[in-house]
């Protein structure tokens, strides 16, 4: 309780350096969860992306029912696998025929049908990952009577570059200002200490222990990570209020953006604890 | 309660304590004299466990200083009353606060904290300054001050450091009449100073110190 007390008061005497603390918490913070927003948004916009994708299996040329059979019961017994359809050359040739229209002279060059039996087959739009999809597709290839297996493959890749891409940079700013954080909380526990360094030997003959000598440091840096934290998650609500609200407004194609409400009591608690250990990595290896 | 043997301290070459060793029993009140630079307040040091002796050893409060671990100095600390030349009070806190902190530490109740406080301040006369702060009293009532800090948490040991060298006579005698008061009680008292009054007509014992030597004791 006493410690308590003078964390407020160390708190309220150093208002400036606190608040300036506090504040350089807040950005950081904002800017980490910002870059968590990203992350976040990217992942789910791609989580759904499967779904959209149309997977092509092209049979080889004089496969018997009995085959197209298999295969087109092992493709349905995949749990990723929403619906397939069997595309006849036949049907295939109609479908670009009628797509062709008037040009559809291109075609009588060829004396017997050129195209070929294949499959559409369409992934399931819940909990299917990107990964399930290649390994599916692998897996499909691989069967005998399979010629090969036609998806948006250059668009996944790139897709997929750029989500790893995305999490390692999120990963390492997330370090940076995770570390950052702890160092200005350090720094401002330990000024603050040195400022009442005379103090603490009175305190020390008088016989207070280590911890008594330390607790308000460890509060005081609390307070300042949760009161940091507190202006992060301000800064992200002005930021959804003023600026995505506007911007989704303006350009549709920004709705899917969303801030998840877990993140704004998250940040008093991680700026809490960054800051309980950056007074402990302060203090820590205090001697009597 | 607190026994010396053999116990030097150099300051960079200079011998502040060489080979001292002294004894004063528990429930004594002694006293320590002699010219200033001494060796006097580098003793109290030592057994304030601020310091510690190059040589020797020392024994305060039933402890062996040597043999403490860290974590337990601020234990044996707290049987140890301690009035410091320099007085030591924290000048941004109250006079109230200043004695109180003692108790705080010791992890008192507020309502016992007020009385304690307020009985130590009748004690040394200052009940009125309790909401001073130090610099606004003068250094005989910082003293006092210093000496109500020191009693307030009932220490075993006593350890008083020229407690009456800013007080004019009615004070001294006031002061160590307090200290007798509680050497009755049953506190080991050890008080160093230069004024001969003070051990003249009332010590049982007394070691003179001189350049860091003991050269005397007087029952
Ligand atoms: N921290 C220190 N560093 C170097 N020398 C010191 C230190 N503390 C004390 N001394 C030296 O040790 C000697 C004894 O000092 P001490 O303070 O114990 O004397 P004293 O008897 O208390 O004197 P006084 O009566 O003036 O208070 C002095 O010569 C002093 O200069
Ligand atoms: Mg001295």
């Amino acid at each position: 309780m006493f410690s308590l007390r003078l964390a407020l008061q160390s708190v309220i005497k150093e208002k400036w350096m606190s608040l300036l603390s506090m504040l350089s918490i807040g950005v950081m913070l904002f800017i980490l969860v910002s870059v968590a927003v990203i992350v976040y948004n990217v992942e789910k916009l791609t989580a759904r992306l499967p779904e959209r994708l149309t997977v092509m299996v092209i049979l080889k040329d004089g496969v018997t029912s009995e085959e197209n059979k298999a295969v087109l019961a092992a493709i349905k017994a995949e749990p990723t696998v929403k619906v397939v359809t069997f595309v006849s050359k036949e049907k295939a040739l109609d479908e670009l025929r009628r797509s062709l229209k008037k040009d559809d002279f291109i075609l009588k060059g060829f004396a017997d049908n050129p195209l070929f039996d294949s499959f559409d087959v369409k992934i399931k739009s819940e909990g299917v990952r990107v990964d399930d999809v290649k390994r599916l597709i692998q897996k499909i290839k691989s069967m005998k009577a399979v010629d090969d297996v036609e998806y948006g493959e250059a668009l996944m890749d790139s897709v997929y570059a750029l989500k790893s891409g995305l999490r390692a940079l999120g990963l390492s700013i997330g370090i940076v200002f995770v570390c950052s954080v702890t160092f200005i909380c350090y720094t401002t526990v330990k000024i603050l200490f040195y400022r009442h360094k005379e103090e603490i030997e009175v305190y020390k003959l008088l016989g207070a222990t280590r911890w008594f000598v330390r607790a308000p440091f460890f509060i005081e840096g609390s307070i300042i990570g949760i009161l940091g934290g507190v202006m992060g998650s301000g800064m992200l609500m002005g930021f959804y209020y003023y600026f995505l609200r506007k911007l989704v407004a303006d350009i549709p194609m920004f709705t899917f953006m969303s801030i998840p409400v877990q993140f704004m009591y998250l940040l008093p608690a991680v700026g809490m604890l960054l800051g309980l250990g950056g007074s402990v990595l302060a203090l820590g290896r205090l001697k009597y | 309660m607190i026994e010396l043997e053999n116990v030097s301290k150099t300051y960079g070459g200079h011998a502040a304590l060489s080979n001292v060793s002294l004894k004063v029993e528990r429930g004594d009140m002694a006293f320590i004299t002699g010219p200033s630079g001494a060796g006097k307040t580098t003793l109290f040091k030592l057994l304030y466990l601020a310091e510690k002796p190059d040589e020797g050893t020392i024994t305060i409060a039933g402890c062996n200083a040597a043999d403490l671990k860290s974590s337990s100095i601020p234990l044996v600390r707290r049987n140890i009353g301690v009035v410091f030349q320099d007085f030591k009070l924290l000048n941004n806190k109250t006079v109230y606060d200043n004695i109180a902190l003692t108790l705080r530490i010791r992890g008192f109740m507020e309502r016992e904290i007020k009385e304690r406080v307020h009985s130590v301040l009748k004690m040394v006369n200052l009940r009125h300054k309790v909401d001073n702060y130090p610099l606004t009293l003068s250094g005989g009532e910082q003293q006092r001050i210093t000496i109500a800090r020191s009693i307030v948490g009932e220490p075993t040991v006593m350890l008083a450091d020229e407690p009456t060298g800013n007080l004019d006579e009615e004070n001294e005698k006031e002061i160590m009449r307090i200290f007798k008061q509680i050497n009755t009680k049953g506190t080991t008292i050890l008080i160093a100073t230069h004024n001969r009054a003070l051990y003249k007509n009332t010590a049982r014992k007394v070691f003179f110190l001189e350049g860091g030597i003991l050269k005397g004791e007087e029952e």
